[in-house]
């Protein structure tokens, strides 16, 4: 059995009350947590002549983390010769032969200047941190 | 009003009187909610083995000069990817169009009182037109068309393939405005027995001549109908190019993949025998077969028989919602996205509210030409709070429809399968969904 309660006159102002807590309840007001920066500096126009010279700023380079290890100096210093190595960490993880291939590409079809040995190091680097077995960042 | 009042039971009056509190409960909610708020997770740094699932690709935000913050696939060649938001608008604006180079050396200057675009090789009168010859001795003409990258949406495919990890954002639609590529052709007078025409852009790299890493050539067949429609334009949006895609110059060939649309456009070579280069003979080449479809096991046998890759497959996209927010069950929301085809005009836009079994048509937008985006839109009120997979296909006039079968090839290339979208629904007071 529920007991039915009247509510009087005072009980106007607990509803009041009780409707703003259920209003609040409902949504949750601004709260801020702490987060990394992710920003991008603005850049100003630049200075323009009126000769025939029509140039924008140099385009930007970013630092790529290669995972530690053996042959990473080697593959750092050969493959930015043409492209960051960026190259190699947009990939996704790809199988020990397609690496092996990759490398080949580069070297018989581009004409990469990668002397043997160092293409051999190349090559197990990538293979030792960038397949599915082991990739990790 | 007055029977409710009577009728709050004990435990509704418990709650009240607890509520006196307010003050107290306020502060104490403020802090446990703040706790509960999701965090904004920053996107994974590489996807796979299995398919990216995000609708861009995952690289950051970067700037470059010229353009507003796009998804960085590389800095060097540089790739930069166009956020899915952009393409609300039917022309995807000159700052935010996606960029893609193949080789390191790119203009960051052009000296247009010194630069002269040339028509050489087998022509009777080879020629160097100066950008205001081009600009003011020729009728211009204009076309809106797309530009889609080779390999947009590459990190769908499975098994994932080598190469640019592009989500879907490697495209745009512009108005492109200059001059007919056949009419600088006949000034120059294509000599008999050719058989391709070359473009050389200011594209250059470190790698040995005649190797793909020293200069990027692309040809076509002179004898190929989309010669008919190129045009090399001066204008993209009805203003000079962002250096980054193509300044001074760059083809168009409407409807045929970007890797043709040279950039930096400088020379225009009549050949008399077949381009055999690499970007040619062994680059952005496609299976011949339906789609341009074969399997790992197939290219390791060996035998493939590959062409170079032409026209774009029929596509389209949701562009909003794009599934990042709820939507409140019973609200009436406009779906919204772009189709195309690189073999003419979209005739229908189909979409689905449950994942492909049931199709209704959507609205078409304004029609900007046969090779342009069309918008299209359809209204939906999802009645039930849960998760709707929509679903979007789009029919040319060719009657290609778009399949939901992926497609594989070596490249990475002619990606066209069926787009779908997750949408969350979330209820709300008073309908059915409470």
């Amino acid at each position: 059995m529920r007991k039915r309660l009247s509510v009087l006159v005072p009980g106007a102002g607990l509803l009041l009350i009780a409707a703003g807590t259920a209003v609040f309840a409902q949504f949750q007001s601004g709260s801020y947590g702490s987060t990394k920066t992710n920003s991008l500096a603005q850049t100003i126009s630049p200075q323009l002549s009126q000769d025939g010279n029509f140039s924008v700023a140099s385009f930007p380079s970013f630092a790529t983390e290669l995972a530690e290890g053996e042959g990473r100096a080697e593959t750092q210093s050969f493959c930015a010769m043409c492209h960051s190595t960026r190259y190699i960490t947009m990939q996704p993880p790809l199988p020990a032969p397609t690496w092996d291939a990759e490398v080949n590409k580069m070297i018989k079809t581009f004409g990469a200047p990668i002397p043997d040995a160092a293409a051999k190091k190349i090559i197990s680097y990538l293979q030792d941190h960038y397949t599915p077995e082991n990739r990790k960042h | 009003m007055e029977q409710r009042r009577q009728n709050v039971s004990r435990r509704d009056a418990l709650k009240l009187l607890s509520a006196a509190g307010g003050l107290t409960i306020v502060k104490w909610s403020r802090s446990t909610f703040a706790e509960q708020l999701p965090v904004n997770q920053e996107i994974e740094p590489f996807t796979g083995p299995g398919p990216n699932p995000h609708w861009n690709s995952v690289g950051p935000y970067v700037g470059e000069p010229q353009k507003a913050p796009l998804i960085g696939l590389t800095d060097r060649p540089v790739q930069l990817e166009t956020p899915r938001s952009y393409f609300r608008s039917v022309f995807t604006p000159n700052d935010a169009f996606y960029v893609r180079w193949h080789l390191p050396d790119i203009p960051n200057r052009v000296d247009l009182a010194e630069w002269g675009l040339k028509i050489e090789g087998n022509v009777n009168k080879p020629l160097t037109l100066s950008f205001s010859e081009l600009t003011e001795k020729f009728k211009p003409v204009s076309v809106t068309a797309v530009n889609q990258c080779s390999g947009n949406s590459r990190s769908r495919f499975q098994p994932r393939v080598a190469g640019g990890q592009w989500g879907n954002g490697a495209m745009g639609n512009a108005l492109w405005t200059g001059v007919r590529l056949r009419e600088l052709l006949d000034a120059a007078g294509v000599k008999q027995g050719s058989v391709q025409v070359q473009f050389q852009g200011l594209e250059t790299g470190p790698g040995p001549q005649g190797s793909g890493s020293n200069v990027f050539l692309k040809s076509l067949e002179l004898s190929d109908s989309a010669l008919d429609e190129a045009v090399v334009a001066y204008l993209m949006n009805g203003e000079p190019l962002p250096m980054l895609n193509g300044f001074p110059l760059r083809l168009v060939v409407p409807g045929y993949f970007a890797t043709y649309w040279m950039k930096c456009l400088t020379w225009i070579r009549v050949l008399a025998t077949p381009d055999e280069n690499f970007w040619m003979k062994t680059a952005y080449r496609v299976p011949d077969t339906l789609r341009g479809n074969t399997t790992p096991e197939e290219m390791k046998a060996g035998g493939v028989k590959t062409i170079a890759i032409s026209r774009m497959p029929v596509r389209s996209f949701l562009i909003s919602p794009d599934g990042s927010s709820k939507i409140p069950a019973g609200m009436n929301v406009t779906l919204r996205g772009i189709a195309f085809s690189g073999y003419g005009k979209i005739v229908k836009v189909e979409v689905s509210e449950d994942g492909t079994k049931t199709w209704r048509e959507a609205r078409l937008g304004e029609d900007h030409g046969a090779y342009s985006f069309r918008t299209w839109e359809a209204q939906w009120t999802p009645k039930i709070p849960r998760s709707y997979t929509l679903a979007v296909r789009a029919t040319d006039e060719k009657g290609k429809v778009q399949p939901d079968e992926p497609v594989w090839n070596p490249g990475g290339y002619l990606w066209n399968k069926i787009e779908k979208q997750e949408i969350v629904v979330g209820k709300v007071s008073g309908g059915e969904s409470r």
